[in-house]
Order: structure tokens, then C-alpha cells, then sequence
């Protein structure tokens, strides 16, 4: 399994490509993901923040600059906005693989309350292996797409704290809250 | 206690990091990013794919525009002796004005206090976005009348704008305290709005060479903080000019015209930048 990052050298923003190499293996470690080579490529001409995954006989991550932004010092990298990025598409990479999310639409075809509630597992898992993440981020962003209700809470909750969902438990605990 | 006090050194704990408006507008990204045919719609609404963290971004800018805000307006009461203002006494302001700054001053500390809460809500930490200090700067004018011009006519007219695109957001979305809390701060800023117009009229009433300049510095300010169309009738842009709300801060039905004309030229002139940049070998 190898990891390659391209760029090497960036030209637009102050990013380290070693840096995106250690993080994306250490996640894959952690998360068992050894078996495929993960390419991982960087369009700093962007500030957007949008990150996308393909999985072929390598995994192939195209994320823009902005998703690995330090926010609070624009064009420089911030070691934990990297991790939870990448983090978040390897792991719906592994739900896809070997986590009986077999049915779910490609991503290009979820809806914004479907993507929600998937990053919301992801990041709740991220959490637990000790990467750092806001919580009330990803619970507003949940409540934008499933309601400001205390049922859209409880379900966030719940696919917060779960490991081991299958696509259609964590379809079943959203049913009938996107707003 | 110094008067004119300069923007450099504003007082900020660790947690935050102020950049220039240079070094906002100097991103290269945020012209190669742009494509030479945009999205007709880039308006902040919840069917935006990226609306939550668009949101909190926003609502950081919010806040740390109200602590400028705060600022600026603590440093008109502060940096004018007390007078007519009128034509004779340029470098005064009246008492009066002086009680109106000061009920921006409570206001804005209070919207501060507003912004922390409604950020926490929304999971953004203090300081977790870049602060620009542009807002403070166009405090900076030595004559009280251009300050009212640019800071209580132009940037707390974009407040108005933006306050009332993030109420639209938080009605949308179904945020009862975004919505809420945004209603009540929009209600604060067209008070402001009209302080500013009410002063600047009484204020320059015997000059009119003085109200012209003002006029001029809140275009130039106008302009500025349309940040290449950013906030535009256009659906292009994220925010709307909220013009009902303007007639109700005291701008006339010409001024609000003026205030979408430079603002459309200003996405234009974007538009017509990018354009250029993408076509460039």
C-alpha cells in the first residue's frame, strides 16, 4: 500500500505534501484500510472546500485546498482540518467496502440529508480515534438538513455514537426527518 | 486615553488573527477558483450544498464586524470634542451625536454577545476564522462626517443586507434562533442606518461641498465592501440588498439604486477580471 500525493511542491498555498502522506497513512492504519494504494491529489487553485473519493483498484481522493485550510490563517494547512477530510472519505470508502453500505447511492447521487447523516458517522468515528473534531458543527449541520427538532437530535445522537451501521440502519434512523 | 486610535493595534487575545484586506484580496485562488461563466445562483440559501459551514463562516465575519463595529463607534464618541459640528466647527461632533454613538456602542456590544452564542450554535469557535479589519478602518477618518458616512451609511447598510439574507437562512432552514436572533440585530442596524443618514443631513446642512465628500467616501466604502459582488441584487451574489429595509433606514429610492449599481459594477468588474485571468496564456 503506498500513499502519493501531488502535488509535491505547492505554489498557491503554504500546504506540505509530506504532511498529507503521514496523515492519509496514519488513517489508513487506523482504519484498516491496507489492502489499496490511495492517490491523493490537491487543486490549490481553489479556496473551495470539496472533497471527493473514487475507488478503483487504487482509492482516488481529489480534494481542493480549502479542506485542508487552516481557516484562521487563510492559504496555510491545518494538520486537523487534513485529517478529518480525508478521514471522512476513507471512511465512507470502507462502509462501501466492507461496511454493508453495498446499496447506497454513488455520491454523486445522495441527497444533502443522506450526506449529512453519513458524515455525521464518519465524523463521529473520527472522534473516537482521537482526532479532533467540533461536534455542534456537525450536529448543526445535521439539524440544516433533518430539522431543529429534539427527534433530528436524538437521531443525531445515535448516529453519532454508533459504530457498525449498515446503509440501511442509518437510513432507518433518518426516515422521516429531512426537512 | 489616545485619540485616533490606529488599527494595528486593536485589542486581540490569542485567539485571533487579524489579516489586511490586501492579504484578502491578494488570495490567487480566489481568481483562479472562480469560473469565467459562475453559477447563476450563489445566493446563501440551505439547498447549498456547502450551506451550513457558508453559515458559520458568514456568521464569524459577523461577529468580529460587530466588535469593529463597537469599536468604531466607542472611538466616535471619544475622539471629538463636543460642538455644533456644523461648518465652523468641522472637528466636533454634537452631544447628541455623541448619545446616538454611544446607543451603537451598547448596541453592538450586546450583538457581540448575540454573535458568540448563535457561533456556539452553530459550532464555530471564537477566532476559528481569519478577522479582516477593513470595517475598523473605514472608522478611521478624521472628519466625524465621513465616518458617518462610511461607517453608519455604507457598512451597517451591509449589515442590513447581510442580517437580512441570514434571517432568510435561519427561516429556511428552520432555525428558530437564527432567524430570531438575526431579526432583532436587523432591527438595531436600520436604526443605525438612520442615525448616520439623520447626522450626515444635519450635520453638512450649510455644506454641501463637505456632504459631497461624505457621499463620495460611502461610495468608495460601498464599493469596497461589495467585495467584487459579493452582495449584489444579483442572484450571483451570496447576499441580497435588502431594499425594503434601506428605505427604512432612511436612504432614499436614488440612493438605493446608486448602492445596486455600484454593486452590480463591482461584480461585473469581477466577472470581467476572472474572464481576463482565465484567458490569459
Amino acid at each position: 500500500m503506498t500513499v502519493t500525493v501531488t502535488p509535491q511542491t505547492f505554489n498557491f498555498v503554504a500546504y506540505d505534501a509530506a504532511l498529507i502522506q503521514r496523515v492519509t497513512d496514519e488513517l489508513l492504519a487506523s482504519l484498516g484500510l491496507t489492502d489499496r494504494d490511495v492517490n491523493v491529489e490537491v487543486d490549490e487553485t481553489t479556496p473551495l472546500a470539496r472533497i471527493r473519493v473514487e475507488i478503483g483498484d487504487a482509492i482516488a481522493i481529489r480534494a481542493e485546498s480549502g479542506a485542508f485550510e487552516d481557516t484562521k490563517r487563510p492559504r496555510q494547512q491545518s494538520e486537523v482540518a487534513t485529517a478529518t477530510s480525508i478521514g471522512r472519505v476513507l471512511l465512507r470508502v470502507r462502509d462501501r467496502l466492507v461496511g454493508g453500505f453495498g446499496e447506497a447511492p454513488p455520491d454523486e447521487e445522495l441527497s444533502l440529508p443522506q450526506v449529512a447523516a453519513w458524515d455525521a458517522y464518519c465524523v463521529g468515528r473520527l472522534a473516537r480515534l482521537g482526532i479532533e473534531v467540533n461536534e455542534q458543527r456537525w450536529r448543526y449541520n445535521f439539524r440544516n438538513r433533518h430539522g431543529f427538532t429534539d427527534e433530528a437530535d436524538e437521531a443525531f445522537n445515535k448516529v453519532w455514537t454508533s459504530d457498525g451501521l449498515t446503509w440501511g440502519e442509518l437510513q432507518g434512523i433518518t426516515q422521516g426527518l429531512s426537512v | 486615553m489616545r485619540q485616533f486610535f490606529p488599527v494595528e493595534e486593536l485589542a486581540r487575545d490569542e485567539r485571533f488573527h487579524t489579516i489586511t484586506n490586501r492579504e484578502r484580496m491578494g488570495d490567487p485562488r480566489t481568481v483562479f477558483h472562480s469560473s469565467p461563466q459562475p453559477r447563476n445562483n450563489n445566493r446563501l440559501t440551505p439547498s447549498r450544498k456547502d450551506a451550513s459551514d457558508a453559515a458559520r463562516a458568514l456568521m464569524h465575519g459577523i461577529f468580529v464586524g460587530e466588535i469593529q463595529a463597537l469599536e468604531g463607534a466607542g472611538r466616535t464618541c471619544h475622539d471629538f470634542e463636543t460642538s455644533t459640528g456644523g461648518a465652523s466647527d468641522p472637528d466636533t461632533v454634537p452631544f447628541a451625536l455623541k448619545m446616538d454613538m454611544a446607543r451603537q456602542a451598547w448596541d453592538e456590544a450586546r450583538h457581540v454577545e448575540i454573535s458568540v452564542l448563535l457561533s456556539n450554535w452553530m459550532g464555530t469557535e471564537i477566532g476559528q476564522y481569519a478577522e479582516n479589519t477593513v470595517l475598523f478602518e473605514a472608522a478611521c477618518s478624521t472628519d466625524p462626517v465621513l465616518r458617518l458616512a462610511g461607517v453608519n451609511r455604507a457598512l451597517e447598510g451591509l449589515a442590513i443586507d447581510v442580517f437580512t439574507t441570514m434571517k432568510e437562512f435561519g427561516d429556511l432552514a428552520g432555525d428558530p434562533y437564527l432567524e430570531f436572533c438575526e431579526d432583532w440585530m436587523l432591527a438595531d442596524e436600520v436604526t443605525h442606518v438612520k442615525m448616520g443618514s439623520d447626522w450626515l443631513r444635519k450635520v453638512t446642512e450649510n455644506d454641501p461641498e463637505r456632504r459631497k465628500k461624505a457621499l463620495e467616501f460611502q461610495s468608495v466604502v460601498d464599493k469596497l465592501f461589495s467585495y467584487g459582488g459579493t452582495r449584489s441584487d444579483s442572484e450571483e451574489s451570496p447576499i441580497g440588498l435588502a431594499r425594503r429595509f434601506r428605505e427604512l433606514a432612511g436612504f432614499t429610492d436614488t440612493e438605493v439604486e446608486e448602492i445596486a449599481d455600484v454593486s452590480l459594477a463591482a461584480l461585473n468588474e469581477r466577472k470581467a477580471f476572472v474572464a481576463k485571468a482565465h484567458a490569459a496564456p
